[in-house]
């Protein structure tokens, strides 16, 4: 008894000692650092302003249908679900209090005014790199050029214990360390603004680089691993490897992808799910140079060992096939039933309406996610000034999981794309997840 | 057990239970995973009264049956018409490019009940007609081509095809879908108006000039809308208020996720008059047989001639 007794208080105490670890970061591992930001400056506003959109705060910070970064929008997670917050300069309810040091600590560091820790899901890891000038500006156009609005943020789903946040502020001494960016001398001037970008403000690696047991991204920045923006799965969608290789970017002209990045489209394929919103909210706004300079930064990523720096493309016998009215392969009447009408017999869709489905990387990635998901859903092109219209591909819900389990295998393999088997059961888990998507949160508007 | 070791352990037991309850809150959220058996549709007899119900079949059941060969073969001759048949066809479209979706869907000229509703009366000819003669009739109009022979193996593959989509409705029954979706026919058509939403809701895919967009083979992806490679003006798609029914529920394609083609539902019934009016008035092949419609009966008042 004596024996337990001992081992029982000693656990508590070292409880204790990791809580009061935890609750006492903000005053060691991430102090504020109080600055003086002219934030009437107009240079530094317009500055600010730009960042913004590089930044994508929008996408997040915004909810479909609601005000400006007043928040609300719904982000899944496995043990719950977490709200964006409201961050016009309201006083009340938004960041209207927050000094420079306030909004650098938050910013960088996930860190929140009264010393609670944020969860990731806010890029502070990738906002880390950002530099102290470009902070100063977006807190500039945040507080002087944002309309306050009045909205409370609403509380995370999350059950007690999960809901505690202490145990994040452990989570950020192992993973949300200080650091800055380290341009690579060897590379031209351009390329490093392109890492910086990819790096920072435009976090393209908190869903295309793969995240550890703690959910940690692997990488944050290119290393000999090669594991860095690799590809992963987040929320049901699977965002692509970026790297140049077979599966990522190898079959990419540098046009094509300042393209894709500037429209939401091109020839050959279009955005769809969360990337669709990225270009929308954020890098349809970047000027051309940075877009050059970001496409010419992924382009460089070297291949991985054992990963071919080489488009992956067999021979097509699919459209001889199905222009023959031989339709026995697996899955094939089907798709004709289904898809033909847009995505052709030849699977080529029709440029900037209709994407590829041959050769395309997201057809056949390893990881079916985006497929299935966007099979079953459907997604919607990214509006911007480029196109006259934004096209959205109709969801399937109403075939069975069999069947479109077949129709994918089907078009994984056609026209000489090649990708491993989808499972029906694959299916239902997408389906289940698909009707459990949390709603946004977005109270009436207010009259004024 | 002193009272400090029990309270750490009940302590302890809470931290269990709640995390559990937690993990039973994850899991419970579980709804049916695959998708609902496709909807039943009424059958309904001439007056009107319900007499069975029935189901848009799915291709996947073609091939089992033993003229699957036979319907297979319609099916192609539909979708794909303009290249299968090119003696027959004059212009570039394909059968399905009105009759969407294989003939299976409702507002979009479906086929579900072409093959136990002819022959029946029809006003334009003045007389009772048959199913072949009303194949005939988009061959000649809507295809601006030329009738195939009523015994041959493409008539037959094509009557095959709407035979198996009516799924044994005898003759005379009815099921409860649409040909053609409301239009209100009293709005007068603005074709300038129209000309400024065919270049925002139609041209990115059916061309500034109404041409179309071909695919490799060079068959068209998006059939023209105008000029020699469109229908001619007997064609039902050349009078406005049944182009305007036609654009209101189907066109564009992949605007919503919703429905299986993303069809419809961008249009006003102004929009649908107007863009009709200037598409259907654009130039386009004539109809020779124009003479020999509406003879004795009342012509409509959206008639090309
Ligand atoms: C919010 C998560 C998210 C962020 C941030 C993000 N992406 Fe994506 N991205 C996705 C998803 C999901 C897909 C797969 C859907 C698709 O292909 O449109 C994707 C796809 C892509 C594709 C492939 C498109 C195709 O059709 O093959 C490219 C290229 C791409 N992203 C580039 C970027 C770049 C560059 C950045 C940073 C500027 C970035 N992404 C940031 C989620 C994201
Ligand atoms: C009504 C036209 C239409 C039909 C029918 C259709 N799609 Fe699509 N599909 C689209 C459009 C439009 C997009 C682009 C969506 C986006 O970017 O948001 C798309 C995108 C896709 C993509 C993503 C490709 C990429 O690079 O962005 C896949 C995969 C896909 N469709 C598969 C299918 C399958 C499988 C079917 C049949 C079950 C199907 N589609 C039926 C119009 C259609
Ligand atoms: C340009 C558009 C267009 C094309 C192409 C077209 N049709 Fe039609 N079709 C129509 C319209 C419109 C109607 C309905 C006419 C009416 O309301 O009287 C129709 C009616 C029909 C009907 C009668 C349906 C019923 O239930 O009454 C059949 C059968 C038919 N078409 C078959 C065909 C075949 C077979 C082809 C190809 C050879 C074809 N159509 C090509 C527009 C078209
Ligand atoms: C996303 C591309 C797209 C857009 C946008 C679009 N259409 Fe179509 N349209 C099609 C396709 C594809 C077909 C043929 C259907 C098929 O092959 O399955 C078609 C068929 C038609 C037809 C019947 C065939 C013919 O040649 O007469 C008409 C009429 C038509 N469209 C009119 C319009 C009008 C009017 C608009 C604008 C309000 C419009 N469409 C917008 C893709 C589009």
């Amino acid at each position: 008894m004596q024996k337990l007794k001992v081992v029982l208080l000693a656990s508590l105490a070292l409880l204790a000692i990791v809580f009061l670890v935890a609750i006492s970061t903000p005053y060691w591992f991430a102090r504020k650092h109080d600055a003086v930001v002219d934030i009437h400056n107009p240079a530094l506003i317009k500055k600010g302003a730009y960042l913004a959109y590089a930044a994508d705060c929008a996408a997040c910070h915004t909810a479909p249908h609601g005000r400006p970064f007043a928040g609300g929008l719904a982000m899944q997670t496995p043990m719950g679900t977490i709200y964006s917050t409201n961050i016009t300069p309201d006083k009340k309810t938004g960041i209207g209090n927050y000094s420079y040091g306030d909004f650098e600590r938050a910013v960088r560091r996930g860190v929140r005014p009264d010393g609670a820790a944020l969860y990731p899901a806010m890029p502070y890891v990738s906002y880390a790199v950002v530099r102290d000038q470009d902070v100063k500006a977006l807190y500039a156009y945040f507080m002087s050029s944002i309309k306050p609005v009045e909205q409370r943020n609403k509380p995370t789903t999350m059950p007690w214990p999960l809901s505690m946040r202490w145990p994040m502020a452990l989570w950020q001494l192992m993973y949300a360390r200080p650091r800055a960016f380290v341009p690579n001398k060897a590379q031209s001037p351009e390329v490093q603004r392109g890492a910086y970008l990819v790096e920072g403000l435009e976090h393209c690696g908190a869903c295309h680089t793969p995240r550890g047991i703690a959910f940690q991204e692997k990488a944050l920045h290119d290393t000999s691993s090669g594991v860095y923006l690799s590809g992963s799965a987040l929320e049901g969608w699977y965002a692509k490897d970026l790297r140049n290789e077979g599966l990522g970017l190898a079959g990419w002209s540098d046009h094509e992808i300042v393209d894709f990045l500037a429209t939401g489209r091109t020839d050959r394929t279009a955005a769809f799910g969360s990337m669709a919103e990225v270009i929308s909210h954020s890098t349809q706004h970047l000027s051309d140079a940075d877009l050059q300079a970001i496409a010419h930064y992924l382009k460089q990523l070297p291949a991985r060992d054992g990963q071919s720096p080489h488009p992956i493309l067999g021979v097509d016998t699919t459209t001889a096939k199905l222009r023959a009215g031989d339709y026995r392969a697996s899955g094939a009447t089907e798709y004709v039933e289904h898809c033909s009408e847009c995505h052709r017999l030849d699977g080529r869709g029709a440029p900037r309406v209709f994407p590829a489905l041959a050769g395309n990387s997201i057809v056949s990635a390893e990881d079916p996610s985006s497929l299935i998901q966007v099979t079953l859903a459907g997604g919607g092109m990214a509006k911007t000034p480029h196109d006259r219209m934004a096209f959205v591909m109709p969801g399937f819900k109403q075939l069975k999981n069999r069947d479109i389990a077949d129709i994918l295998n089907f078009i994984r393999n056609g026209w000489g794309n090649r990708g491993s088997q989808v499972k029906a059961r694959d299916v239902a888990r997408m389906r289940q997840l698909i009707d459990h998507e949390p709603l946004n949160y977005v109270p009436e508007a207010h009259n004024d | 057990m002193t009272k400090s070791s029990r309270i750490t352990l009940s302590v302890l037991a809470t931290a269990i239970l709640a995390s559990m309850a937690t993990l039973a809150v994850v899991h419970a959220r579980h709804t049916p995973d695959d998708a609902p058996p496709t909807p039943a549709l009424k059958v309904k007899d001439s007056q009107g009264t319900v007499v069975g119900s029935y189901r848009i079949p799915s291709d996947s059941q073609i091939a089992a049956l033993p003229d699957g060969k036979e319907i297979l073969y319609g099916k192609r001759l539909l979708n794909e018409t303009a290249r299968l048949l090119p003696t027959h066809v004059g212009d570039g479209l394909n059968c399905n490019s009105c009759h969407l979706a294989e003939g299976k869907l409702g507002a979009a000229g479906p086929y579900i009940n072409a093959y136990n509703t002819y022959p029946t009366f029809k006003s334009r000819a003045g007389r009772k007609v048959s199913l072949t003669e009303r194949i005939n009739g988009c061959f000649q109009r809507s295809m601006n081509g030329v009738p195939l022979a009523p015994d041959s193996r493409e008539m037959l593959a094509m009557k095959a095809y709407m035979k198996w989509l009516a799924q044994g409705v005898p003759t005379g029954d009815k099921v409860d879908v649409v040909n053609a979706g409301k239009i209100d026919t009293s709005l007068v058509p603005d074709p300038v108006r129209g000309k400024q939403i065919y270049g925002e809701q139609c041209a990115s895919c059916h061309g500034d000039s109404g041409e179309g967009m071909k695919d490799q083979f060079g068959d068209y992806i998006f059939p023209p809308l105008w000029g020699n490679d469109s229908y001619n003006i007997g064609a039902g798609m050349a009078r406005t208020y049944k182009a305007a029914a036609f654009i209101k529920y189907n066109m564009p394609l992949a605007a919503g996720r919703n429905k299986p083609l993303g069809q419809g539902g961008v249009l006003t019934d102004q929009d649908a008059v107007d863009v009709a009016q200037y598409f259907t008035h654009q130039p386009r092949p004539d109809f020779p047989g124009k003479i020999n419609d509406w003879k004795n009966q009342k012509k409509p008042k959206d008639a090309r001639y």
